[in-house]
């Protein structure tokens, strides 16, 4: 029997975020798992996920500003 | 033979400054990473330099509240989000508890609709989105959905971390973290498909 009670592809959703954040119990882990080797669809959308987020980790990183990092470094305390 | 009053006090100063020393280098190490965060915790580069320099200079001052083996970028992160809210730049508002239709496929689906090519693979898909949409989809995330974002998915904190910083509990940060991707993902389908409207 599945772990999945109705719609499989709607329960494997709800778990898409946690199984990313490897927060899901053993036995929830399998069960999606499990679906998921037999479902393209939600397969698709899970490596999306992922991807997304390095995507937007990425996109919105921004460098520190050089003269920014050379102000916090006056700001130690002086030695005498 | 024992250390004179004057020789064991000499001793102490030169530890402690050795220690202080050795503390501002860690911390001004960690700086890129402290400012990665800061950067998106606040909405203009301005505010995060301001914030920084804030951060940096309480840092130093109150270094011996720092316990040495503990994680310094979480503490860094603790003093600079504090200094956000009392400074009042951060507008504290009600979380948005507005109903959520979209599910976590909502954006996936959307793109997927909109992409030319049938059955598209998911690197396809993400081709519609643009480095603008998301740095302006993240920005318009309310603000508590948003830091939890900001520390776990850009930050790379910790679930206890990220409570920890933001004095939440724990359970807090995970719920806010996956209703605020949600939200994200809303934002992202909503600019993604503007976008492409305006080529066609």
């Amino acid at each position: 029997m599945s772990g999945f009670a109705i719609d499989p592809c709607e329960k494997c959703e709800e778990l898409l975020q946690s199984f990313l954040d490897r927060d899901l119990s053993e036995e929830e882990r399998a069960v999606a798992e499990e679906h998921l080797d037999g479902c393209d669809y939600c397969r698709k959308r899970y490596r999306f996920e992922a991807e997304l987020r390095r995507f937007v980790r990425q996109a919105v990183t921004e460098p520190m500003p050089l003269e920014l990092k050379l102000k916090l470094a006056e700001l130690r305390t002086p030695l005498i | 033979m024992g250390e004179t009053a004057p020789e064991t006090e000499a001793r102490k100063l030169a530890e402690d400054a050795r220690d202080r020393v050795r503390f501002e280098e860690e911390a001004l190490e960690l700086a890129d990473q402290v400012y990665r965060v800061a950067r998106r915790l606040v909405s203009s580069r301005e505010e995060a330099e301001d914030l920084m320099q804030e951060t940096y200079a309480r840092a130093f001052r109150s270094w011996k509240s720092y316990q040495p083996g503990t994680n310094l970028r979480a503490w860094l992160l603790r003093i600079l989000t504090n200094l956000n809210i009392d400074r009042g730049r951060r507008v504290q508002r009600a979380p948005d508890m507005q109903p959520l239709e979209e599910g976590d496929y909502f954006l996936y689906n959307k793109l997927e609709e909109s992409t030319q090519a049938p059955n598209p693979d998911e690197e396809r898909v993400l081709e519609r989105l643009s480095q603008d949409d998301a740095v302006s989809a993240l920005s318009a995330v309310p603000h508590d959905f948003r830091d939890a974002i900001v520390l776990v998915d850009i930050g790379d904190f910790s679930y206890n971390d990220a409570a920890q910083i933001l004095d939440i509990p724990v359970g807090t940060v995970m719920s806010r973290l996956h209703r605020g991707r949600r939200i994200l993902k809303r934002e992202l389908a909503e600019r993604a498909l503007v976008d492409g409207d305006d080529v066609e």
